[in-house]
């Protein structure tokens, strides 16, 4: 008996060799061995791998030869026995072995062929992009359309869902989203200010359509009370448009763009810039100011304002607010500009310079009162002059506080009482000296009487009788000639006020109504409270040289003592030529939304104004020190 | 400023990155081969026209930040005021015209405008806008819609600085790895020895017991081209058969005899053979792939930074 082999190699052009042998006897080996009557040059064969016997005519057994299973029409076997006329398979390594039979010889048939290549890189694989990175990473178009589409829907699709869900809130003061994630919080480009931290997540408040800039509509939901108008006159933005004049150069190209981009100008937003960032909104720049208030008796010919600009350089002077006649019932009260020798007519007689001297009489009165006025060598500003709760101004001098410590008004002792004319009602007065000397005359010194223990001698006795003789001779034996005393030049009232006629009451006499001004700029704001490391002399000149109570003591804008010793405006120019230049913008002591409280600016606590200050000092030339 | 290595076997401007052929089996056409090592008249994007496009690029950098100093914007330096619009239109349009760098390489134009120009003025103009874009910002970044688009910008940039660096710096080592004491070989002879090699070692394989013979079965089953695309970048093949079969054949070999004609001698040093053609060839696949890898990086990130940038731009429009 005999076997066929036929061993079928593939051509490089793709054609088959088929190289047939014959194997006689009746056994047959498979293996990688060169022996082997059908040899399997594959690395994946054992050198013997199984033996063929013929048993029959038509049938064979395969025996694997080590143990190790091989693979017989899909089944792993070692040992089988088949019917070559069934034409089955067998599959040693990379080789698959087809059995059949001869028709003519009958002998059976083996048709050897390597399904796979003997070595990867033998195979015929393509290798036009084997160096690149095809295949290994995503396409290069395909990421790009992948992540351009993510982005377009996280960062646009979905925020304006975002928006257009919650719409219907906007302009409702109390409409306010969910807590929790919207997205078009992902286009914030900054942290709103703390004012309206509130409203950080609900961007419809104020963003209310699409493509059209903020309104002042959105502003006003809230801030109906709060937002006092800059002008209160009916035409109020006609007014404003107009004081800004017409925008020409780079201005007029921005207004011009603004326009055309859709945001209108003198909107609220224009100046209150939002979503700069945590902390309060920034004071408002002085240029905001300018630009109306620099040169605006041109644009707004009827207004009554003078033109202003930067403090250091162009701020019209001081009108305070001073008493004209504090005689009627309501003083009169009238804005003047100020000068050095500007007057007020509060009512009073004052000498500030006597008052504050030394040297002289006053200043013995303290010395000799070191109880009261401890280590005080005359008095001091404070001694009369207390500031108000909030710091920021003077309460008003009353005169049984201040005054009346050393102008005392007693005029009767009655044991360790003294009994003082009341202040403030001359009725009460002229009634008290009326009644006092309805009493009689002065008392009788007690060692004038016989039985009274006395000095030894006469002498004494005779001293005391002429004391006693004088007293009674001098003393106003008639009320009248008291009262007239009183109101009349060397009398304790004239001292102080002016003596006007009055009625019968008060003896022809009467006291005219004092007024004390407690803040004389109006439009802008001073507060004491922030100059507390200035002497009171140092703005208030004239205090040591004044003996007229009408002297204005208030500081002006310039001059020795005035504001500008310190505060030079905005803007580095002006900032080296004093000592102790202190920026001052127009939101330091103004405010466009004024009230009657300090500006905005001022009202900010210190740290917070400190670091307002750095980022608007940082990148000017000068550097102020406070 | 350094200048690309010029590469014999490359047209003028093509790199072995950018040539179709390079990366193909097909035989390189001798005939058209031009030896220009000698006298090169090779001018580098980077260099071209004296660095016209650096300097406009610094000036565009020294204008912006003196603008940007100089020019005082109430409360602060953001994209909203009018100089923060004004950079944020000439940024917008100068990505729009850089990212044309795609459209322009594919048509083959003559011209004064030359495709090394436009180049030239990509890389420099694109630098520029790190300033351009940062000072559009004021320097104010946050979790946004507006950062990421900086960001990607900014990965688009520095993605593009490291393509320029490998461009600069790997042709050099690539043409160093091909070359040995025999000559230059080509991506295509790399195959082939492979190949040769495979051949070589299942011939000689054949005597060998059936365990010796599965290690070196293993080796040739290897597909060397199968790598990820970090072990690519990193040329780092821990699994690597034919090491791991030149490892297990000298175990095995080490408690044999030595014969005179032994297989395991032969198959050592065939394995041996091509272990050294596979660094070799893993290597080209690293400089290979860094060359290429930046742009799956610049291109994306590219599209996805004008997909933020019309988000950016929408939604500030939107929220006016």
């Amino acid at each position: 008996m005999s076997f066929l082999v036929r061993q079928i190699a593939l051509k490089a052009s793709g054609g088959e060799i088929v190289r047939a042998k014959r194997v006689d006897g009746d056994e047959m080996k498979i293996g990688r061995d060169g022996n082997c009557g059908i040899h399997l040059p594959d690395l994946g064969v054992d050198p013997e791998a199984a033996l063929v016997t013929q048993l029959d005519e038509t049938h064979i057994e395969i025996e694997s030869l080590t143990n190790l299973p091989f693979e017989c029409d899909g089944l792993k076997v070692t040992r089988k026995e088949l019917d070559v006329t069934n034409g089955s398979e067998l599959v040693f390594g990379s080789h698959r072995i087809k059995l059949g039979q001869d028709p003519r010889s009958r002998f059976p048939t083996f048709t050897v062929r390597r399904e796979t290549p003997m070595a990867h890189s033998s195979a015929d694989n393509d290798l036009t992009d084997v160096y690149t990175l095809k295949g290994k990473v995503p396409g290069k178009r395909m990421s790009a359309w992948a992540f351009a589409a993510m982005v377009a829907i996280a960062f646009l699709a979905w925020p304006i869902y975002s928006y257009a869900t919650y719409n219907d809130l906007a302009l409702k003061k109390d409409g306010v989203r969910p807590a929790g994630f919207h997205a078009d919080k992902m286009w914030e480009s900054g942290k709103l200010s703390v004012a309206h931290k509130g409203l950080e997540n609900d961007c419809q408040s104020c963003h209310v359509e699409p493509f059209v800039a903020v309104r002042d509509n959105a502003c006003l939901t809230c801030h109906k009370q709060d937002a006092h108008d800059h002008i209160k006159v009916a035409n109020a933005t006609d007014r404003l448009v107009q004081a800004r004049g017409e925008p020409t150069g780079f201005a007029g190209f921005q207004r011009a763009v603004g326009s055309t981009f859709n945001k209108p100008a003198g909107r609220c937003v224009e100046c209150h810039t939002e979503h700069e960032g945590e902390g309060a909104m920034a004071a408002t720049d002085q240029k905001f100011c300018t630009e109306c208030h620099d040169g605006m008796k041109a644009r707004l010919p009827d207004t009554k304002l003078p033109d202003a600009a930067d403090f250091g350089t162009s701020h019209p002077q001081f009108m305070p607010a001073v008493i004209t006649n504090a005689a009627p019932e309501k003083p009169v009260v009238k804005r003047i500009a100020w000068t050095p020798n500007a007057k007020e007519f509060g009512g009073l007689k004052f000498t500030h310079a006597q008052h504050l001297s030394t040297t002289n009489g006053v200043a013995q009165m303290v010395r000799r009162r070191p109880s009261e006025f401890p280590e005080q060598s005359g008095l001091d500003c404070e001694n009369c002059h207390q500031a108000d709760p909030s710091g920021t101004w003077f309460k008003p001098v009353v005169m049984e506080e201040s005054c009346q410590t050393c102008h005392s008004l007693t005029f009767d002792q009655v044991g360790g009482t003294f009994r003082t004319l009341r202040h403030g009602e001359p009725e009460m007065v002229v009634a008290d000296l009326r009644s006092f000397f309805a009493g009689g005359a002065p008392v009788r010194p007690a060692n004038l009487g016989g039985m009274a223990r006395r000095q030894p001698g006469d002498s004494s006795a005779a001293g005391v009788a002429k004391d006693y003789a004088r007293a009674v001779r001098f003393y106003p034996t008639q009320a009248n000639q008291a009262i007239t005393m009183l109101f009349n030049k060397g009398g304790a009232c004239f001292d102080c006020h002016t003596i006007i006629p009055g009625g019968a009451a008060t003896g022809g006499y009467n006291i005219q109504n004092v007024a004390q001004t407690q803040r004389y700029l109006q439009k802008g704001w001073f507060t004491h409270d922030r100059h507390t490391k200035f002497e009171c002399v140092d703005c208030h000149l004239k205090a040591e040289t004044s003996n007229d109570a009408t002297d204005l003591l208030i500081p002006g804008l310039g001059g020795k003592g005035g504001c500008r010793d310190c505060h030079v405006g905005q803007g580095g120019a002006s900032l080296a030529s004093v000592k102790q230049p202190v920026e001052s913008g127009c939101a330091m002591c103004h405010d466009y939304h004024a009230d009657d409280g300090a500006p905005w600016m001022s009202r900010q606590p210190a740290s917070r104004r400190a670091s307002v200050d750095r980022k608007r000092n940082a990148g000017s030339a000068g550097t102020t020190s406070r | 400023m350094a200048t690309l290595p010029h590469n014999p076997d490359q047209g003028d401007f093509e790199t072995a990155a950018t040539s179709k052929n390079s990366t193909s089996t097909s035989s390189p056409k001798k005939a058209s081969r031009v030896r220009r090592d000698k006298v090169s008249s090779h001018e580098s994007f980077l260099t071209y026209g004296s660095g016209r496009w650096a300097k406009i690029a610094i000036g565009i950098f020294v204008v912006s930040l003196a603008t940007y100093l100089f020019i005082d914007v109430e409360p602060r330096h953001n994209g909203g005021s009018w100089y923060g619009y004004t950079l944020g239109t000439i940024g917008l349009l100068l990505i729009l015209w850089l990212t044309l760098l795609g459209v322009r390489k594919r048509a083959i134009t003559p011209g004064r405008w030359s495709l090394k120009a436009w180049t030239s003025a990509h890389v420099y103009l694109g630098l520029s806008l790190i300033a351009i874009g940062t000072l559009h910002a004021g320097f104010q970044l946050g979790w946004n819609v507006h950062t990421l688009a900086w960001a990607l910008m900014m990965l688009v940039i520095v993605s593009g600085l490291f393509g320029i660096w490998v461009y600069a710096r790997l042709p050099t080592a690539m043409s160093a790895n091909r070359f040995d004491a025999e000559g230059a070989i080509t991506e295509k002879q790399m195959i082939e020895g492979l190949k040769q090699l495979d051949r070589q070692i299942h011939d000689a394989a054949q005597p060998l017991d059936p365990e010796a013979a599965a290690v070196i079965d293993k080796s040739l089953e290897e597909n060397v081209f199968a790598g990820s695309a970090y072990a690519r970048v990193m040329n780092r093949y821990p699994n690597c058969r034919t090491r791991a079969a030149i490892a297990d054949i000298r175990k095995l070999r080490n408690f044999r005899p030595r014969l005179e004609d032994d297989p395991f001698a032969k198959v050592d040093t065939l394995l041996s053979r091509k272990e050294a053609l596979l660094a070799k060839l893993r290597r080209h696949l690293q400089l290979k792939s860094w060359l290429q890898s930046w742009l799956f990086i610049h291109v994306p990130a590219t599209f996805a930074l004008i997909a933020a940038l019309s988000a950016h731009v929408i939604s500030v429009f939107f929220y006016w």
